[in-house]
């Protein structure tokens, strides 16, 4: 759960951040890209989802199991939903959706490392 | 659609309003869950504010997301509640701690999320206003 992938997670997801950004300030749709990047970050999430129960069964290290699971299994929702959200609208306010998508899942990653790590 | 009135609360900064409550209300009602089905005799109180707070937050997301004349009334309701919310239990997490062992997304006014629970409603009545 620490491993390059989750870091690569976190990356993906400032580069969103960044990239909507951008579109935010220069007043810009959300364009075909952005959106290939987003389903991108929750494929990403979805993977990290596979991954870390698979590693949860494997162990019997303490931490709170139901927390990690549905973190895991919650967390994809949030790009799956903000690409719907931000792909409908027609104003620079799509890319302020995946601004914040952007934003939550880096922090999200490092919410699931702490209950992995028993925090 | 003659229910729709002219400035909707869905569109523009809407949006990006709807996505964070919509976290709040995913995040709130899984803690929440969890909580009360794996431990709710560790902090009944708490936990049982915290179920109410995410359906707070679910109604605030669905009415804002929908944007017609009677989900704005509904928004102003849950959005009031909301902010009364984090403001009481913020200052009596603070008064009486031993009242919360364990804390609430509005325990001392939402600081272990960047306060976003207590500059989430006032901005979301100022958005209700704009729109109106």
């Amino acid at each position: 759960m620490t491993g390059p992938f989750s870091t690569a997670t976190i990356i993906v997801g400032l580069l969103v951040a960044v990239w909507a950004l951008v579109y935010l300030v220069m007043n810009k749709r959300v364009d075909r890209y952005l959106q290939v990047a987003t389903l991108g970050l929750a494929a990403m999430f979805v993977i990290l989802a596979v991954g870390g129960i698979v590693q949860m069964m494997g162990t019997d290290k303490d931490l709170a199991r139901a927390e990690f699971v549905g973190y895991l299994l919650l967390s994809p929702l949030i790009p799956v939903g903000g690409w719907w959200w931000a792909k409908n609208d027609e104003t620079r306010w799509g890319a302020g959706v995946l601004l914040v998508v952007g934003l939550v899942m880096p922090v999200l990653v490092v919410r699931i490392q702490q209950v992995w790590a028993g925090v | 659609m003659s229910e729709h009135v002219k400035a909707r609360t869905n569109q523009g900064f809407g949006r990006v309003l709807v996505v964070v409550y919509a976290i709040f209300a995913v995040g709130a009602t899984a803690r929440s869950v969890i909580q009360i089905t794996q431990r709710l005799d560790e902090a009944p109180v708490a936990y049982v504010l915290s179920a109410f707070a995410a359906v707070v937050y679910i109604v605030a997301t669905i009415a804002l997301a929908r944007g017609n004349r009677t989900s704005r009334k509904v928004a102003y309701v849950a959005i009031g509640i909301e902010m009364a919310g984090v403001i009481v239990i913020g200052a009596l997490s603070l008064l009486v701690p031993d009242a919360f062992p364990r804390a609430t997304v509005w325990s001392t006014f939402g600081s272990g999320y960047l306060c976003i629970p207590l500059i989430l409603p006032p901005l979301a009545l100022w958005w209700l206003r704009r729109t109106e």
